[in-house]
C-alpha cells in the first residue's frame, strides 16, 4: 500500500506550485460537481453534451477544452518567464524547470493548438459546405473524447506519478528509462498516442466530409478558401501522423518492455527517432498555421468587402505548401551532421517553402488594397497577424542557412522564430476566427471594445515578449537553460520578455472577462448574418438550429451567399413550407465517451505498468468498439413538423 | 466505415438531394448479414503481426532473410486490409483510387529513401 502511495505521489508531486494546483483543482471539480447535482443537470449534461455527435456541439466542446489548455499552457509560460526575469534566480529549481517547458509546448501543441483548430474545423466546415453534418458523426465524437481523455492524461501527470520532463520533442536518450526512470515520459507517450488516434480520424472525417458532402453545384473551385485549408490539413494529418505514432509506440516498447530501437546501447538507433518526429513535426506545423491562413482568407474579404484576390493562386500555393512540407524537416537536426549534400538538399527546399508563403501574403494585401475595411476584432487579429508572420517567416529563411543554423540552432533565436509563426500566425488565426464565428456558434456577439482592448494587450504583449527573444538568441542564450549569471548582457532584455509575458496573460484574461460579459449582456444576433457575409454559414439563423439547413442551398457562384443578396435571391432562403421535408440526423451515443474512458483507463495501467488495469481498460475498449460496430439503429429521423416549428419561429418561413 | 460503398446506392431513391448526403452517413450492415469477412481479416492481420514477432524473438533467420520475410508479411498485411477494410474496389470511382494510392507509394516510397539517406551518416561515426 504505502510503496503504491509512493509511486503515485513521488517527491516531485508535492512542491508547492503542485500542492496549489491540486487545491484548485479539488475545489474546482468539488463546486461542478456541487452545481451540476444542486441543479439537476446530470442528465442534461450526458444527454445534450457528452452524448452528442452534433458537429456544432463537438465543436464548442473542443473550444471550450481548447482555452483550459491554453490557460493552462499559459500559466506554465509565465511561470517559466517568472523563473528567467532575473540572474541567478531561485524560483524554479531545474528539474521543475524541465518539466515545465515540457508540459507547455507538449499542451500549447497537441492540446491547444491542435482542438482550437478542429473547434473552427467543426463549427464552420460543414456550414460552409451546406452540410448537415460531417461524413461520419458518431467518429467525430470519438475523436472529440480521444483527444479529451488524452488531455487528460497528460493533465494529471504533475499531480499524480510525476510529470514528463525530456522537451516536447521527447529525444532519446533522455527519455531512455535507464536516464529516466520516473513515469513521467510514459504519460507523455501514451497521452499523445490517445488523442493522435483522434487526430487521425479528424484528418480522414474532413477529408470525405469535403470530398462528398457539398451542396449541389459546389465545384472543387467554387469552395470557400478555408474548406479548402481544411481539406489539405486532412490529407497532412494522414501522412504525417503514422510516423509520430511509430515513434511514440517504439519508444514506449523501448521504455516498457525492454527494447532496443532508440536506446544508446543494443544497436538502438536514438538519431532515427529525431529523424521520424520531424518526419512528422514539420508537416505538424503546416498543420496548425494552414487553417489559421484559411481563416484569414474568409476574414479579409468579408471585412475588405471585396472577394478574395487571386482564388486559384491561393489554392495553388496551399497545394504546393502541403507537397514542400514533407521535404524539409531536416532543418530540424541539421546539426546532427548527416553531411553537407543533406543539409544543403534540405536548406534549399525550406527555402523553397517560403515563395509559396509569400505568395499567399501578397493575395491577402491585395484583396484589403483599395476596400473598405472595417476594424473589427477578428480583423485586427488578422491585421497583426501579417507582419508577425512575415517575421516569423524571414527568420525562418535565416534559419534555413546551413552555417547560419550551427549557430543559432536551439537558441532563443528559435525561440521567438516559432513563437512568431506559432502565435502570430496560428493563435492570432483561432482568436480571428473565434471572434468571426463565436454569433453562429452561440446567437450573440463577442463585446468589441473589450475585445480590442484584449487584441492591444496581446499583440502588444506578444511582441514586447518576444523581440527581445529574438536579441537574446544573437547574443548566446541557448533555450531549455534554467538560470543564467548576471554581467553577459542577458538580464534587461530577460526582464522585458517576462514583462511582456504577463502582458499578453492579461490580454489573455481581458479574452475571458469579454466571453463572460457578452454572454450576459452580448448584442443578440438576430439576422444570422451580423458580418454582411459571403458563405454559407452565414445565409442560415445564429446559432444554427440541429439540422442546420431546412433545405440544402443550390450554389452558383464562388461566395455563394453574397452571390445570392446580390442577385436578390436570398429571399429564396425563406423556405416554403411544403419543400419541408424530413431529414435523417444521427443518434447520440454514449459510444464515443465510454471508448475514451476506457482507452484513458489504458493509459493509465501502461504509465504504470499496472497491466491488471490497461487490461480491464482494453477490455473497456474492445465492448465499446463492438458496441459501436453493431448498434444499427444510429439514425433517427426529424419531424418535418419540427422545422417548420424551428423555421417559423425564426420568421423564416415563406407565407 | 464502409458508408461511401453505399452512396450510389442510396442515390436512386427519390428526393435524392438529402439521399445523396444522408446515403454517407446512413448505417449498412444490416444488408450484409454478419460481417464475417471483416472478423476473419482481423484475425488473419493478428496472425500475419504475431509471425513476424515470433520470427524477430526468436532469431530463426539470418539478418537478410529475416528482413525480407518481415517485408514480405508487411505487404500482405497491407493488402489485406486495403483489400478488407479500406473497402478497395468495391466503390464507383476506382479510377480516382489508383491515383490516391499511387500518391500514397510515392510518398512512401520518398520518406523511407530520403530517411535511409539521411541516416547514412550513421556509418561514419559509429
Ligand atoms: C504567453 C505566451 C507564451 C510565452 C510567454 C511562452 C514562453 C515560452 C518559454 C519561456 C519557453 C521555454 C524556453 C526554454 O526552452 O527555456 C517556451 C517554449 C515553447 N513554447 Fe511557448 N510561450 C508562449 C506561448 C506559446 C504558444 C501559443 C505556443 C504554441 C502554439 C507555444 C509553443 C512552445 C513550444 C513548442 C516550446 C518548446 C518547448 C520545448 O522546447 O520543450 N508557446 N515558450
Ligand atoms: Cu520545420
Amino acid at each position: 500500500m504505502s510503496h503504491i502511495i509512493a509511486e503515485l505521489f513521488p517527491p516531485s508531486t508535492l512542491r508547492l506550485f503542485e500542492l496549489i494546483a491540486d487545491v484548485l483543482i479539488v475545489l474546482t471539480t468539488v463546486s461542478i460537481v456541487g452545481v451540476l447535482t444542486y441543479t439537476k443537470k446530470w442528465v442534461w449534461l450526458w444527454r445534450e453534451w457528452l452524448t452528442s455527435v452534433d458537429h456544432k456541439r463537438i465543436g464548442i466542446m473542443y473550444l471550450i477544452a481548447a482555452l483550459v489548455m491554453l490557460f493552462r499552457g499559459g500559466v506554465d509560460a509565465l511561470l517559466l518567464r517568472t523563473q528567467l526575469a532575473f540572474p541567478n534566480n531561485h524560483f524554479l529549481g531545474p528539474e521543475h524547470y524541465d518539466e515545465i517547458f515540457t508540459t507547455h509546448g507538449t499542451i500549447m501543441i497537441f492540446f491547444m493548438a491542435m482542438p482550437f483548430l478542429f473547434a473552427l474545423f467543426n463549427v464552420a466546415v460543414p456550414l460552409m459546405i451546406g452540410a448537415r453534418d460531417v461524413a461520419f458523426p458518431r467518429l467525430n465524437a470519438v475523436s472529440f473524447w480521444l483527444f479529451a481523455f488524452g488531455a487528460l492524461l497528460l493533465n494529471i501527470s504533475f499531480v499524480i506519478g510525476g510529470s514528463p520532463n525530456a522537451g516536447w520533442t521527447a529525444y532519446p536518450p533522455l527519455t531512455e528509462l535507464r536516464f529516466n526512470p520516473s513515469v513521467g515520459e510514459n504519460y507523455y507517450f501514451l497521452s499523445l498516442l490517445i488523442a493522435g488516434i483522434g487526430t487521425t480520424i479528424t484528418g480522414i472525417n474532413f477529408m470525405v466530409t469535403i470530398l462528398r458532402m457539398r451542396a449541389p453545384g459546389m465545384t472543387l473551385m467554387k469552395m470557400p478558401m478555408f474548406v479548402w485549408t481544411v481539406l489539405v490539413t486532412g490529407a497532412l494529418i494522414i501522412f504525417a501522423f503514422p510516423p509520430l505514432t511509430v515513434s511514440l509506440a517504439l519508444t514506449l516498447f523501448d521504455r516498457l518492455f525492454g527494447s532496443s530501437f532508440f536506446t544508446l546501447g543494443h544497436g538502438g538507433m536514438p538519431m532515427m527517432f529525431v529523424n521520424l518526429f520531424w518526419l512528422f513535426g514539420h508537416p505538424e506545423v503546416y498543420i496548425v498555421v494552414l487553417p489559421a491562413f484559411g481563416i484569414f482568407s474568409e476574414v479579409v474579404p468579408v471585412f475588405s468587402d471585396k472577394k478574395l484576390y487571386g482564388y486559384p493562386i491561393m489554392v495553388a500555393s496551399v497545394l504546393a505548401i502541403t507537397v514542400l512540407s514533407y521535404g524539409v524537416w531536416v532543418h530540424h537536426f541539421f546539426t546532427m551532421g548527416a553531411g553537407p549534400g543533406v543539409n544543403a538538399f534540405f536548406g534549399v527546399s525550406t527555402m523553397l517553402i517560403a515563395i509559396p508563403t509569400g505568395v499567399k501574403i501578397f493575395n491577402w494585401v491585395l484583396t484589403m488594397w483599395g476596400g473598405r475595411i472595417r476594424f473589427t476584432v477578428a480583423m485586427l487579429w488578422q491585421l497583426a497577424f501579417i507582419p508577425a508572420f512575415l517575421i516569423a517567416g524571414a527568420t525562418g529563411v535565416l534559419l534555413a542557412t546551413v552555417p547560419v543554423d550551427y549557430q543559432m540552432h536551439n537558441s532563443y533565436f528559435l525561440i521567438a522564430h516559432f513563437h512568431f509563426a506559432l502565435i502570430g500566425g496560428t493563435v492570432f488565426g483561432v482568436l480571428s476566427g473565434m471572434y468571426y464565428w463565436w454569433p453562429k456558434m452561440f446567437g450573440y456577439m463577442l463585446n468589441e471594445r473589450q475585445g480590442k482592448v484584449a487584441f492591444w494587450l496581446f499583440f502588444i504583449g506578444f511582441l514586447v515578449t518576444f523581440v527581445p527573444q529574438y536579441m537574446l538568441g544573437l547574443e548566446g542564450m541557448t533555450r531549455r537553460m534554467y538560470t543564467y549569471p548576471p554581467g553577459l548582457g542577458w538580464s534587461s532584455l530577460n526582464l522585458v520578455s517576462t514583462i511582456g509575458a504577463f502582458t499578453q496573460g492579461a490580454g489573455f484574461l481581458v479574452i475571458v472577462y469579454n466571453v463572460l460579459w457578452s454572454m450576459r449582456y452580448g448584442e443578440r444576433d438576430l439576422t444570422g448574418d451580423p458580418w454582411n457575409g459571403r458563405t454559407l454559414e452565414w445565409s442560415i439563423p445564429s446559432p444554427a438550429p440541429e439540422y442546420n439547413f431546412a433545405i440544402v442551398p443550390v450554389v452558383h457562384d464562388r461566395d455563394a451567399w453574397w452571390d445570392m443578396k446580390q442577385s436578390g435571391k436570398s429571399e429564396a432562403f425563406k423556405v416554403k413550407s411544403s419543400a419541408i421535408r424530413p431529414v435523417h440526423m444521427p443518434k447520440r451515443s454514449a459510444m464515443p465517451f465510454l471508448l475514451g474512458l476506457s482507452f484513458f483507463v489504458v493509459g493509465f495501467g501502461m504509465t504504470f505498468s499496472w497491466w491488471v488495469i490497461a487490461i480491464i481498460g482494453g477490455l473497456g475498449v474492445l465492448a465499446s468498439l463492438l458496441y459501436g460496430a453493431f448498434d444499427y439503429d444510429d439514425f433517427e429521423e426529424l419531424d418535418p413538423e419540427v422545422i417548420r416549428r424551428t423555421e417559423a419561429g425564426l420568421g423564416r418561413l415563406q407565407a | 466505415m464502409a458508408h461511401l460503398s453505399n452512396q450510389s446506392h442510396h442515390a436512386e431513391t427519390p428526393d435524392h438531394e438529402d439521399r445523396i448526403e444522408i446515403g454517407s452517413l446512413t448505417p449498412h450492415f444490416q444488408a450484409h448479414g454478419f460481417p464475417w469477412k471483416q472478423v476473419l481479416g482481423y484475425v488473419a492481420s493478428l496472425l500475419l503481426t504475431a509471425l513476424a514477432f515470433v520470427l524477430v524473438m526468436n532469431h530463426v533467420l539470418p539478418p537478410t532473410a529475416l528482413i525480407a520475410v518481415i517485408l514480405v508479411l508487411a505487404v500482405l498485411q497491407a493488402m489485406l486490409q486495403l483489400g478488407v477494410f479500406m473497402h478497395l474496389r468495391e466503390s464507383r470511382g476506382s479510377a480516382w483510387q489508383v491515383i490516391v494510392l499511387g500518391l500514397g507509394f510515392f510518398m512512401a516510397a520518398g520518406l523511407i529513401i530520403a530517411s535511409v539517406w539521411i541516416m547514412m551518416f550513421k556509418a561514419g561515426v559509429s
